[in-house]
């Protein structure tokens, strides 16, 4: 079991319900938004280990919610893991300005979501503790 | 060589006079009877002299007129022989002494020499008269040209070598700010203004550069909206192949450009429409293939998921399939006898499940209204749940959607209206969002959608069963979306 606390942003309810119960299976705890504006007040308020966000959203998309965290004193370093179902939509700039831990493509995986989840969590560990 | 024969003349009359009288006097002075017989012819001498004299000078007139007369028949004989009309083979042949016969002949040349005039002067004439009739075709011919240009729908400004205007259309005017009348022969570079500055400089680089056509998109702004135009320069060349000027022809592209990026924002947006519902039963078949789902009830909920992804998939390649073919018009068509109000009650029962997630209150036609029309059920029903799924996507929480059926008897027609709390749409917009591609830019953020359904619903309702679509809308309080349709008669059965 984890500790760990995944905030999963998508407007698509299934999307969101099915990516949750793969991560409550494997221990984490999940908190959800359904646009990026409600995914950033609530990363602020609970401060998430990792954030899994949709690209396109109403109201904010997945880049302005990531812009705006990357902003914010208590929020920067959350690492974000982006799903996407433009190819091409973010490019290895923006991924590396926007520290975006990695892009996934949609359809996706659940459980190769769920591995990268883990690697990006372990190398967070691993810089905290290095 | 005239003069020297003219000489000889002179010298032989002078000798021959001289001698004869030295003769006269020498017989006069040697005393014989018969010398001073003729002594009296001798004292007459200098009479006879004169008349030898003036015989002589008359000769020699009568040489010097001949040879003048010989040196003119012999200059025309000249010409003649010169003129490939004429008929003298060798004007030596006139030469002195002149002849009866050559004047014969002359005059047989020169009649054939006139006569080749006459003939000549009468081809030219016919070519005179040809040639007017080509002015005269040519005028016309540009006059044509110049209503042709005229009347062009595209703007065309032609320049010459120093690049002043030679002739443009009422379009070029319009769209360069410039008045044709009062601008032939001015440089183009005056007339127009600096915020053309562009097209001027490609215009006369283009003219510059002596080659084939160039093709170049200038963005025009006209009263601050911007105007895309395929702008094509050709050189205009002289007889002498060189070039003379250049002619610009401006077609207006920026609606081509519109429905270009619309396209291009629908390929975006389809892709994500599709891969949506793709990424649910990619993942839920995942989750249920690794076991994820640990009891029946999930296992339920997971297939749920599937089907109904599923049929969102299918839903969204029908409507993107049956707009191309209704508009390529290759879809079949079933009509027959139908009740609206039954059709609108099917469509809310599968809509109420959509429409409760979001907690909105939908209400249908209470008491429903009978009528009766003549309609493929499946294309209708495809109207009514594209306008009841747009009122639900664009309708916050908590909001509420109505759908009426109303008949007018006196119009013969069935109205229906799905009226929401929703977004609304800006009164700019509203005449496009029956257009193909469209999406209103303020409500991008409020839903996802690919700019097909309503475009769908225009086409079925008008195309397809000569209807019509309206809507009302108003941003902050909601919009109303309907159509009508004839009411059923025995003609339409």
């Amino acid at each position: 079991m984890t500790d760990k606390r995944v905030l999963v942003v998508d407007d698509e309810v299934h999307i969101v319900h099915v990516v949750a119960i793969k991560l409550r299976n494997n221990g984490y705890e999940v908190i959800s938004a359904d646009n990026g504006a409600e995914a950033f007040e609530l990363a602020c308020k609970e401060k998430p280990d990792i954030i899994v966000t949709d690209f396109q959203m109403p109201v904010m998309s997945g880049m302005e919610l990531v812009e705006k965290l990357r902003q914010c004193d208590e929020t920067e370093d959350i690492p974000v893991i982006m799903l996407t179902a433009r190819s091409f939509a973010i490019s290895k700039e923006q991924q590396e300005d926007l520290r975006i831990s990695s892009c996934l493509s949609k359809p996706f995986s659940p459980k190769e979501l769920l591995g990268n989840i883990e690697d990006v969590l372990y190398q967070k560990q691993v810089m905290v503790s290095g | 060589m005239r003069l020297k024969r003219i000489l000889y003349a002179i010298v032989t009359v002078i000798v021959a006079g001289s001698l004869f009288i030295g003769g006269l006097a020498e017989w006069r002075d040697s005393g014989t009877e018969e010398g001073r017989h003729y002594a009296g012819y001798v004292q007459r001498i200098p009479l006879v002299s004169v008349c030898y004299m003036l015989g002589a000078v008359g000769v020699i007139c009568l040489g010097w007129y001949q040879l003048r007369l010989t040196g003119a028949v012999t200059s025309i004989a000249t010409l003649l022989q010169d003129d490939k009309a004429g008929g003298i083979h060798h004007s030596k042949r006139f030469f002195f002494p002149l002849r009866l016969k050559k004047i014969d002949e002359l005059y047989q040349a020169l009649s054939k020499h006139f006569a080749g005039c006459n003939t000549r002067i009468t081809e030219y004439e016919k070519k005179i008269k040809d040639l007017q009739v080509q002015v005269q075709l040519s005028l016309r011919r540009g006059k044509n040209t110049e209503a042709i240009i005229y009347s062009i729908r595209d703007a065309v400004i032609v320049i010459d070598e120093s690049d002043r205007l030679l002739m443009s259309n009422e379009a070029a005017g319009q769209l360069l700010s410039f008045d044709y009348n009062s601008s032939q022969f001015k440089p183009i570079s005056e007339l127009i203004g600096p915020d053309r500055v562009e097209f001027v400089d490609f215009l006369s680089h283009s003219r510059q550069t002596k080659g084939q056509a160039t093709r170049k998109e200038i963005e025009f702004s006209k009263d601050g909206t911007p105007e895309i135009f395929d702008c094509i320069v050709s050189c205009v060349y002289d007889q002498d192949k060189q070039v003379c000027g250049a002619v610009a022809v401006l077609h207006d592209i920026t609606r081509e450009k519109q429905i270009q990026q619309m396209k291009n924002d629908f390929v975006t947006h389809v892709s994500h429409e599709l891969k949506t519902p793709l990424a649910s039963i990619s993942a839920y078949t995942e989750m249920l293939a690794d076991g994820e789902a640990d009891d029946e009830k999930t296992r339920k909920e997971f297939y749920s998921v599937i089907q109904n992804q599923a049929q969102r998939l299918n839903r969204l390649i029908e409507n993107i399939l049956n707009t191309s073919r209704i508009e390529s018009g290759l879809i079949k068509i079933n009509k027959e006898p139908a009740s609206l109000a039954m059709l609108i009650e099917e469509q809310l029962q599968m809509i109420k499940g959509y429409a409760e997630e979001k907690e909105l209150e939908v209400t249908g036609q209470k008491p429903i209204v009978y009528d009766q029309v003549y309609v493929d059920k499946d294309m209708i029903q495809e109207v009514i749940v594209n306008l009841l799924s747009n009122a639900v996507k664009y309708t916050p929480f908590g909001g509420a959607i109505k759908i009426e059926t109303e008949v007018d008897e006196g119009a013969a027609l069935v109205r229906v209206s799905v009226t929401d709390t929703g977004v609304g749409i800006p009164e700019d917009e509203i005449e496009h969002v029956f257009d193909k591609f469209y999406r209103v830019g303020a409500n991008k953020k409020q839903a996802k959608g690919t700019g097909l359904g309503l475009n769908l619903v225009k086409q079925i309702v008008e195309k397809v069963h000569d209807g019509r679509v309206f809507v009302m809308s108003k941003v902050g309080v909601g919009s109303t979306f309907g159509f009508e349709l004839p009411l059923v008669t025995r003609q339409t059965v």
